[in-house]
């Protein structure tokens, strides 16, 4: 019977529009939610917002996969590690298949077979046992005779320690030796008195005794493995005072009241606060002993002190210097980092009057022996004004806070340096650059004919001027070499331009003689015909300007290089030209010793001297180098 | 037995250690004996360690279990350990851990049901003996399943518990227990300390067990109980207990409660109104140590519900701190059985002072439960620590573990922090302690259960034929 069946029989029409429509339900079984997803449905009132809340059903049990279920089997075996009786048999579950358990199938069921080969313990393996020392009768009465220990005691000591592997604490814990030959007679008291209090430091000491000889009568010391050469020797050396010593201060370190650890821990603290203060202070100390090492390298840098610009400038060097420092301090201080504009010493252009010569002067050789120091960053900035003209003191806060925070870190071993490829640097110049490039500015700032010289003496020597393979340290190496080369053929020059000189003087002196002669022969012939005049001293005066002309021109040459480094030099040129005029007479005596009042580029007036004495600088400086 | 439970087929790696070979592991204690299988988590028998003696006529009979310690003529409540928590009574001993074994251990036997008593009419009275046919009754049935059950007997290896300071005749007497009474293939007797730290998974590990008859701190060093360090009081839940009942004698009005079984009914009552009960009628009288046992019961169920240790800073006895204790926490309620109730305030922290300070114990203890300075839990925790070498100090106050049931009450842990912390102030202190009151409980238990499942404990077991080469002293050779 359907419902229109039973609307047919109490006639209502089949239709059902008097019927109300069935109201949709909408407050179904609504989940009592909580918190926010309550506040959420409500949102939408007697509407429900169509929010199906998450039901987490089960998964459904995959039956199909479902493997029937292991068979386990209560198994006997044995355990070969056991020492007095291996026959134990104890049993444990198995699971049937497994290693040492055949499928019952194929086991005889009636169990009337000969007895199966039993299965060992898996954790048979695990029983391990310390080695104590052994020895006979006769080895111990040989080596092992100890007034105040017997072989009875010994024994009982070598046997506990084996029974409890070592572990002092035990052995100490359970030592309770009783002598048993004096027991027999029943002498009672003289069981009391020979039976000794031992502490677990007496016990140590004669095992370690024990041990060391027993090594040392196996093996003579010195043809032990040094493994064991060195465990013989802590065992050797084992003082059982230091130890009763030791274990009296930790006593009484745990037996301390609550203000003496209180007090200790911020002892050690302090400690540890001054530690690391001394280790800065030392770090400082030695940087100043650098820089004041410095002047003793060279006789030269006192030279330069002799003069008053030089004093103006060591003056403006040490304060920027200290200036730099202050800032430094201030910003550690602030934790900011102001870009304070160092102000730069002015004369300091003048110090960097020859490129080369700069990096011999300020470079110290110390660069990277004190990279990592915070105060190496300070010579960076005293140098950096020379070469750009003004620096940021920025740059140098953050080399030094660099540096600063290099110092927490671990410091590295020359050898690892090398090994990790570190390299210290006072400033990186933005970019990549190729290492060729800074090669082929070796060369580029030479002229033509210098250029020559030094590819022909590299060819010489058979290495091509474009290296092969131009890796930093063949690169420095290769650096200093064009170095050592312009020296060299620096002094070259100044030998060829001597010898020269030399030969002038000679054919001079040879003329003169020449004349003389004549004119000796010829006042002679004169006395004899009646006197007769010759001029010689403009032949003389030619060959001096010759000698001359070389030297002004390379003079020229650093004077505009001078110039172009912002010298302020160039009133004093005409002065120094006009003096190297005057000094040109001079310089036709060999110059010896002439670099002790010299330094070069420092002085205007002294330029012309400079000129010659350059290379003999250079030399000196190479050979207090050597 | 717990390997079939293992919900995965696979067979556990060699990394997991355990190699189960269904061993019994029993535990003697003063108060509780309890009994189950390795490789279980908890005890399957918990049995107090009395026992009911009904002196008859002719001869007195020993019954055993739990459910047979009720009020009736000539009951006697006995208990096989000494006050020592060692064991004394030599012949009941076996005869208690066999019946606990057989009745609570093992599957229930098949009876033939004429005898099974299932369809016997119940009797009114109590005087029948029927129900109490247990151990030497009713063994006349069930031949078969008897000899499997010895046969069980025979198979499996039994782990006993000792107390620390257990003498060596004692020990001797359990590996005969078991292997001349029981046949077991193995035996093995291990000390509570040593397999407290084993549950707790501390191989070194200063352990304080605050059972019922004894308070004990040991220290365990790898495994070993350090004996220079063993140090015992009776500050436990017995001293506990006579702590409660001075309390009650010195409460005013004195509180004299009336055991569970004397009540026939009661009325419900204001709080320190007087009771209003009616007495139950028993038409015997009752022995003097089955009322004993059954007011301890009722002070056990005190020490639960209100006693609780003051928690410091200041000890409880310090000049206000009483006030505090008195204005500042709240009060318990605690309903005798009788009805009657009472609030109970800062008095029930002075119950358990006396553990730390033994000048706080209360005026009233009778004599021979007083304690002296040197018993108390701070003082033996100093006397241990000082009978050891110096170097393990610092690890054993790391690794200290708490065990016995009496550890449960309310405040135990932090107070004996405070304690320790005050004792070695230099030290990092770290109490360990089962947040399970069940692993608290049956701490040894527990150990022994994980002990004797161990693949690696395997070749350790005194075999049947080492005992029968060596004689009962192997015990003491071999398990040190
Ligand atoms: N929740 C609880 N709070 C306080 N005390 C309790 C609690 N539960 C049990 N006790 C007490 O603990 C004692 C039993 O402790 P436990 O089972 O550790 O002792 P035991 O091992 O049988 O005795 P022992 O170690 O001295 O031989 C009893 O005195 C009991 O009153
Ligand atoms: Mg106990």
């Amino acid at each position: 019977m359907t419902s229109l069946d039973a609307r047919d029989v109490l006639g209502i029409p089949a239709d059902g529009s008097s019927r109300p429509a069935k109201k949709v339900k909408i407050s179904a079984p609504r989940q009592s939610l909580k918190g926010l997803a309550r506040e959420v449905q409500s949102l939408g009132g007697n509407n429900p917002i169509a929010i199906v809340p998450a039901t987490s059903t089960f998964k459904k049990r995959r039956l199909g996969s479902r493997k029937p279920a292991a068979r386990w089997k209560l198994e006997p075996f044995k355990n070969s590690a056991r020492e007095g009786d291996s026959s134990l048999v104890l049993r444990h579950w198995k699971r049937v298949g497994e290693l040492g358990v055949p499928p019952p199938e194929e086991q005889p069921e009636n169990g009337d077979g000969e007895p199966q080969e039993l299965e060992d313990s898996a954790f048979a393996k695990f029983s391990v046992q310390v080695q104590v020392p052994q020895y006979s009768e006769d080895q111990y009465n040989s080596n092992l005779q100890n007034s105040d220990w017997t072989k009875e005691e010994t024994d009982y000591l070598l046997h506990l320690s084996c029974d409890f592997d070592l572990r002092w604490s035990i052995i100490w814990d359970r030592y309770d030796y009783k002598p048993h030959a004096l027991d027999e007679n029943g002498d009672g008291m003289a069981l009391v008195l020979t039976r000794k209090e031992r502490d677990i430091d007496d016990l140590k000491a004669r095992y370690y005794e024990v041990a060391a000889k027993m090594m040392a009568a196996q093996t003579p010391v010195t043809y032990m493995p040094p493994q064991q050469q060195h465990l013989h020797n802590v065992m050797a050396n084992y003082s059982a005072e230091k130890e009763r010593a030791r274990r009296k201060f930790a006593a009484d370190t745990l037996s301390r009241s609550k203000e003496e650890a209180k007090e200790e821990e911020s002892l050690l603290l302090e400690l540890k606060r001054i530690d690391s203060r001394a280790e800065q202070l030392n770090e400082q100390r030695k940087d100043l002993y650098d820089r004041l090492d410095y002047p003793a390298t060279g006789e030269g840098d006192l030279a330069a002190l002799k003069t008053s610009s030089g004093l103006q400038q060591l003056l403006a060097t040490l304060s920027s210097v200290d200036r730099t420092k202050k800032n430094r301090k201030s910003i550690q201080e602030n934790g900011t980092s102001p870009n304070v504009q160092t102000p730069v010493p002015e004369s300091a252009g003048g110090y960097g009057g020859h490129g080369r010569r700069d990096s011999t002067v300020s470079g110290h050789g110390h660069r990277d022996s004190i990279g990592g120091d915070s105060a190496a960053a300070t010579p960076t900035t005293s140098r950096a004004p020379a070469k750009k003209g003004s620096v940021s003191a920025q740059a140098a806060v953050t080399a030094a806070a660099a540096t600063a925070a290099q110092q927490e870190r671990r410091r590295l071993t020359d050898m690892e340096e090398i090994v990790y490829g570190v390299s210290h640097h006072d400033r990186l110049t933005g970019g990549a650059t190729f290492r060729y490039e800074k090669i082929n500015k070796l060369f580029s700032h030479k002229s033509g004919q210098q250029q020559q010289r030094i590819t022909n003496v590299l060819a010489e020597l058979g290495i091509p001027p474009r290296l092969q393979m131009p890796t930093g340290a063949v690169v420095s190496r290769f650096e200093g070499l064009i170095g050592h080369v312009n020296t060299l053929l620096d002094s070259r020059k100044l030998s060829d331009k001597l010898d020269a000189e030399l030969k002038t003087e000679m054919a001079k002196k040879q003329h003169r003689l020449d004349m003389e002669e004549r004119a000796r022969k010829a006042a002679e012939e004169e006395e004899k015909k009646r006197k007769k005049e010759v001029g010689e001293e403009g032949n003389e005066s030619a060959a001096a300007g010759e000698g001359e002309g070389e030297g002004s021109k390379d003079d020229d040459q650093k004077a505009q290089t001078g110039e172009k480094n912002g010298g302020n030099e160039s009133a004093s040129k005409a002065t120094s030209e006009h003096q190297a005029g005057d000094a040109a007479p001079a310089g036709s005596d060999p110059p010896v010793k002439q670099e002790v009042v010299s330094r070069p580029g420092s002085s205007g007036q002294k330029r012309s001297v400079s000129v010659l004495s350059t290379v003999d600088d250079e030399k000196a400086v190479k050979r207090q180098k050597k | 037995m717990a390997a079939h439970n293992l919900t995965s087929t696979v067979q556990p790696s060699d990394v997991y250690g355990g190699d189960e070979v269904q061993a019994f592991v029993l535990d003697p204690g003063y108060y509780f004996t309890r009994a189950g299988f390795a490789g279980e988590d908890a005890p399957k028998a918990v049995q107090p360690s009395f026992y009911a003696r009904i002196n008859g006529a002719d001869q007195p009979k020993d019954i055993y279990g739990e459910q047979y310690l009720i009020p009736r003529e000539n009951l006697e409540v006995r208990n096989y350990m000494t006050k020592d928590s060692i064991v004394e009574d030599w012949d009941t001993a076996p005869k208690f851990w066999e019946s606990l074994i057989r009745n609570q251990l093992l599957p229930p036997r098949q009876v033939a049901p004429k005898q099974n008593g299932l369809n016997d009419i119940p009797r009114e009275d109590q005087e029948g003996d029927v129900e109490m046919g247990d151990s030497n009754g009713a063994d006349k049935t069930g031949d078969t399943a008897e000899d499997e059950e010895l046969k069980l007997f025979e198979e499996s290896p039994l782990l006993m518990t000792e107390a620390p300071w257990n003498t060596t005749k004692n020990r001797e007497k359990s590996i005969e227990m078991a292997m001349e009474g029981w046949g077991c293939p193995a035996f093995w007797i291990s000390r509570t300390p040593t397999l407290v730290s084993f549950a707790a998974g501390k191989p070194t590990a200063l352990i304080i067990d605050v059972g019922a008859a004894n308070a004990s701190v040991v220290a365990v060093h790898d495994g070993h109980v350090l004996k220079r360090s063993i140090q015992k009081s009776p500050v436990g839940g017995l001293w506990l207990s006579q702590q409660v009942q001075a309390l009650w004698e010195g409460n005013d009005p004195k509180v004299e409660p009336v055991p569970f079984f004397m009540v026939e009914n009661k009325a419900p009552v204001d709080a320190g109104a007087p009771a209003q009960y009616t007495a139950r009628k028993l038409g015997f009288d009752i022995s003097e140590t089955f009322r004993a046992y059954e007011d301890e019961r009722l002070r056990t169920e005190f020490k639960e519900s209100v006693v609780e240790v003051w928690r410091g800073p200041t000890r409880f006895m310090m000049p206000g701190t009483e006030e505090i204790a008195r204005n500042q926490t709240p009060g318990r309620v605690f309903e005798f059985p009788d009805g009657s109730n009472h609030m109970w305030r800062e008095t029930r922290y002075r119950v358990a002072e006396g553990m730390w300070d033994d000048t706080a114990q209360l005026p009233n203890t009778p004599d021979e439960w007083k304690i002296s300075a040197e018993q108390t839990l701070s003082s033996l925790i100093r006397n241990c620590l000082s009978g050891v070498d110096v170097d393990l100090r610092p690890n054993l106050l790391g690794n200290v573990v708490v065990t016995g049931a009496s550890t449960l009450i309310n405040g135990f842990n932090d107070r004996l922090n405070i304690e320790l912390t005050q004792m070695f102030p230099g030290l990092k202190i770290r109490i360990h302690s089962a947040g399970l009151s069940s692993e608290r409980r049956f701490g040894a238990w527990v150990g022994g259960s994980i002990l004797s499942s161990l693949g690696t404990f395997h070749q350790m077991w005194i075999s049947r034929k080492e005992y029968e080469e060596n004689g009962v002293n192997i015990v003491e050779k071999r398990c040190k």
